[in-house]
């Protein structure tokens, strides 16, 4: 490449520095790379990596409903913390993950409200401080984030709020993780419709049998209402989550190998 | 090496302990805070400018001579579009402001400057049901925690540096018709609350909750024959019924939705260690459904806070059916008599009466009416009971042949009280009671009606109407030695914002045409006004920040009065709604001239 010409030996020398740290383009292209990238990273050191799987639909038939995969085990690295957020929705942040035992993959499944066609991002940092970046570009019609809740225009939620289903699926073999999907009734009203103040669920924690946190999770009002959260563990009998709005309501339930 | 390198380790982390203590510009409120509130100028940290909600604040840089040069410094909205009824009263702590607005909102404001530090919106459900607009009178500082209670009759603890949830606890049911308006108040570590829903036959109660933790100590019902418990280690016990058993001054079942709401909260005078709460009206409206005195509805209650225990009891209006509540706030005063030092306490009752009575046994001292016109009772007899004027009851709907409606009387005063939840004040000063009432009767009727949850029980109808063409609202100052009204002032609007004296010789106070005004405490000449925009309902603090006296009001119109406006609504449909905190001080050169 030019720019490596001995005569520019001091100008290759700095920018092959920024190329470690904060100089790689966006492969996807998102005019808010920069910004997001220094709010959510900072100055640490990161990399866009395929084996950072993001799952998406192309295109968001329901916005304010649009399914999301993100795991991040094929990088076989042990994983501290997954940010996921999406580059053109007015509150970015949607989850942020604390993996804290080997036997919860750093993965989740749930869905999203998406303002316009964006970039949903997972980065995953990894204990060596280096995060590890994947995404994925959604099309949408748009107004995911600012259309009323439907708990808005029923009131079915205020006798039903917290009520939560939790199942198991068991594995197909037993080196492979079991799955539990826990589903939660809640408005998840994200503060920017008119006259309805922001209420949603903004703490979460995974737990096995004994009480052992597996996962602690951070969540926007982005997260869809009524939040549906899939987890995959290995080697656990009993799941519970716990969950905790911003008005202060906890709610928990559990789910047991073998029942549902 | 090693040593050397030891010895900063120490300093810094020495340094970092003292940074840390020095925060005490943002230290936590504490019991002693609270208690010594009124004395002390630089908070408000008790709604009432201390606990026994005299409203009296010893400031004096504001006085009669200087008001004039009174200028507002800043003006905060709450914004949405949620601009209903603001009864807040603000409460300030090392520069920060912590202020209700409609809809269960609090919001934290820098004193300095104008700027929101941080907004808590409580989600409410749409069930909601509270009677007279979606209000609240303020939060309770403790700790670092700022404490409210919801219209859906939650009481939830504000981190006061963020404003996020660090407990909430439900205090009752709002789908059978509770609420919560009133400011909590906080006494030796508990914070005690009441609840809203005498339209709805709620049994009325007051609970203290241990404020760090939100863990409930004590419940204690306001209606004759429920039981009251308490906690200890989280075990739930028998307390003893209220009032001994049922059925003594009820008929039937008619205690089990027998009303007697606690909706105004309370005070509390720690030379008595008692807590002082008013009750709402008895439950149904209709008072001949439920002969009897129907305790503890439309009383004074003095509660130990130790415990729940009801130590004694004034009923202000027996058998109560005009919708009488006593909630009105009962403000704890001493003075003399032959040498003597009396602890008072005085209230101005909805049913047109002032009380004085001794607040450490409930005896009546004296009372007397301080309304123009009362239309129910010829006056109180030696024990301070009404001596009732029997066809100033409304007629009993059984009486009439045909159809369900009874025969209609004209009373006076309203159904909205000759004065209502606004709270008076009490200056040390003058000695006198500033107490804002209005001129209102209505005609009233009643109906036969049945208990379903959730659902309004009044078995009443009424209409609301002015006795003067020029004037609803009077703000009285009022000698609780003599009953002498010593000056008034009239306004065309009725009244429904609190009032606050100061040593400043000042009298306070917002009318809804909008404008925050004040007075000479001695003359009623008013010395000051300022029109804020929209119509305020709320109560006025003062305060001193780096040497200046701070003057605050919420001005934002709502309120019951347009809800249950009758010929009344012609007198305030002009006016707008709002909902803005206005901050008001002396600019430095008016202060330095009047020194």
């Amino acid at each position: 490449m030019d720019r490596c010409r001995p005569a520019l030996l001091l100008a290759l020398l700095l920018s092959c520095g920024l190329a470690q740290g904060a100089g790689a383009p966006d492969p996807l292209g998102s005019p808010m790379w920069d910004y997001l990238r220094e709010r959510f990273l900072g100055d640490d050191r990161y990399r866009f990596d395929d084996r950072v799987r993001v799952e998406l639909p192309p295109f968001a038939e329901d916005p304010t409903q649009v399914p999301v995969t993100i795991d991040a085990t094929a990088l076989k690295v042990p994983v501290e913390r997954i940010l996921i957020w999406a580059d053109l929705n007015p509150i970015q942040h949607i989850a942020t993950l604390y993996p804290l035992s080997d036997r919860v993959a750093p993965a989740l499944s749930l869905r999203i409200k998406v303002q316009q066609a964006t970039v949903v991002r997972a980065a995953v940092l990894a204990a060596d401080g280096t995060w590890y970046l994947g995404g994925r570009h959604i099309d949408a019609a748009g107004g995911g984030c600012t259309a009323p809740s439907q708990a808005a225009a029923d009131p079915y939620w205020e006798s039903h709020l917290g009520e939560m289903q939790g199942r198991l699926f068991p594995p197909h073999s037993p080196d492979v993780s079991q799955r539990a999907r826990f589903r939660v009734v809640h408005p998840m009203d994200t503060g920017l419709v008119d006259g309805i103040p922001e209420f949603y669920i903004e703490r979460a924690r995974l737990e096995d049998e004994h009480s052992h946190a597996l996962m602690r999770l951070e969540l926007s009002p982005p997260v869809s209402e009524n939040p549906m959260l899939s987890f995959d563990t290995r080697g656990v009998r009993e799941l519970r989550l716990w969950l905790r709005d911003n008005n202060g309501n906890e709610f928990a339930t559990g789910v047991a190998a073998g029942g549902e | 090496m090693n040593r050397i390198g030891r010895i900063p380790g120490f300093a810094a982390t020495a340094l970092v302990v003292a940074m840390a203590a020095s925060g005490g510009s943002q230290a936590a409120v504490t019991d002693e805070d609270i208690i010594n509130d009124q004395a002390t100028t630089t908070d408000v940290v008790s709604n009432g400018m201390g606990l026994r909600g005299q409203r009296y604040s010893p400031l004096t840089k504001v006085n009669a001579e200087t008001v004039q040069e009174l200028r507002p410094v800043w003006a905060f909205s709450f914004g949405g579009e949620k601009q209903r009824g603001q009864e807040s009263q603000p409460m300030v702590k090392d520069g920060v402001m912590y202020v209700t607005a409609s809809y269960s909102r609090v919001f934290a404001i820098d004193v300095a400057t104008g700027d929101e530090l941080w907004e808590y919106n409580a989600r409410l459900p749409d069930g909601i049901m509270p009677c007279c607009d979606v209000i609240n009178r303020g939060v309770a500082l403790y700790d670092d925690l700022v404490l409210f209670g919801t219209l859906d009759a939650k009481l939830v603890a504000l981190n006061k540096d963020t404003g996020k949830v660090v407990w909430k606890k439900t205090v009752e049911d709002y789908k059978a018709g509770y609420s919560i308006t009133a400011a909590p108040i906080v006494v030796n570590g508990k914070v005690i609350t009441g609840v809203s829903g005498g339209e709805f036959g709620v049994v009325g109660k007051v609970e203290a909750y241990d404020a760090k933790t939100g863990d409930i100590l004590w419940s204690r019902p306001t209606v004759e024959g429920h039981m009251g418990y308490v906690w200890k280690d989280g075990e739930k016990a028998e307390a003893g019924i209220s009032g001994g058993q049922p059925g003594q001054t009820w008929p039937g079942d008619m205690w089990k939705s027998g009303g007697a709401a606690t909706w105004l909260g309370g005070t509390y005078d720690p030379d008595t260690n008692l807590l002082f709460f008013g009750t709402g009206n008895p439950a149904p409206w209709n008072s001949h459904m439920r002969p009897g005195d129907n305790l503890f509805s439309s009383s004074r209650l003095a509660i130990n806070p130790d415990n729940g225990e009801i130590v004694w009891h004034f009923q202000t209006t027996p058998h109560d059916g005009w919708d009488f509540d006593g909630v009105n706030e009962l403000i704890s005063f001493d003075y003399q008599d032959g040498g003597n030092t009396v602890k008072a306490a005085a209230t101005a009752d909805r049913n047109g009466f002032f009380y004085v009575l001794n607040r450490e046994n409930g005896d009546f001292i004296r009372g007397f009416p301080f309304v123009d016109k009362i239309t129910w009772a010829k006056g109180l007899d030696d024990k301070g009971r009404p001596i009732l004027i029997e066809e100033g009851r409304p007629g009993n709907p059984a009486d009439v042949a045909e159809g369900s409606k009874g025969e209609s009387v004209f009373s006076a005063p309203s159904f909205l009280g000759g004065k209502n939840w606004m709270p008076m004040a009490y200056s040390q000063d003058t000695g006198l009671f500033y107490v804002p009432s209005n001129e209102w009767a209505m005609d009233i009727w009643n109906e036969s009606v049945s208990y379903k949850k959730g659902a309004a029980y009044l078995g009443a109808g009424f209409t609301i109407k002015p006795l003067n063409e020029e004037y609803i609202g009077v703000l009285r100052a009022i000698d609780p030695k003599t009953g002498e009204e010593v000056w008034r002032y009239q306004n065309y609007a009725p009244l429904w914002g609190g009032v606050l004296t100061t040593a400043g010789g000042l009298v306070f106070m917002g009318n809804p045409e909008g404008y925050l005004m004040a007075f000479d405490a001695k003359s009623g000449e008013m010395k000051y006004k300022f029109n804020t925009g929209s119509g305020i309902v709320g109560s006025p603090i003062t305060w001193e920040q780096d040497g200046e006296q701070y003057v605050s009001v919420v001005s934002g119109w709502g309120g019951a009065v347009p809800l249950w406006g009758g010929e009344v609504a012609k007198r305030v449909k002009h006016l707008n709604q709002g909902g803005t905190v206005w901050t008001f001080k002396l600019p430095q050169s008016a202060e330095v001239a009047s020194r």
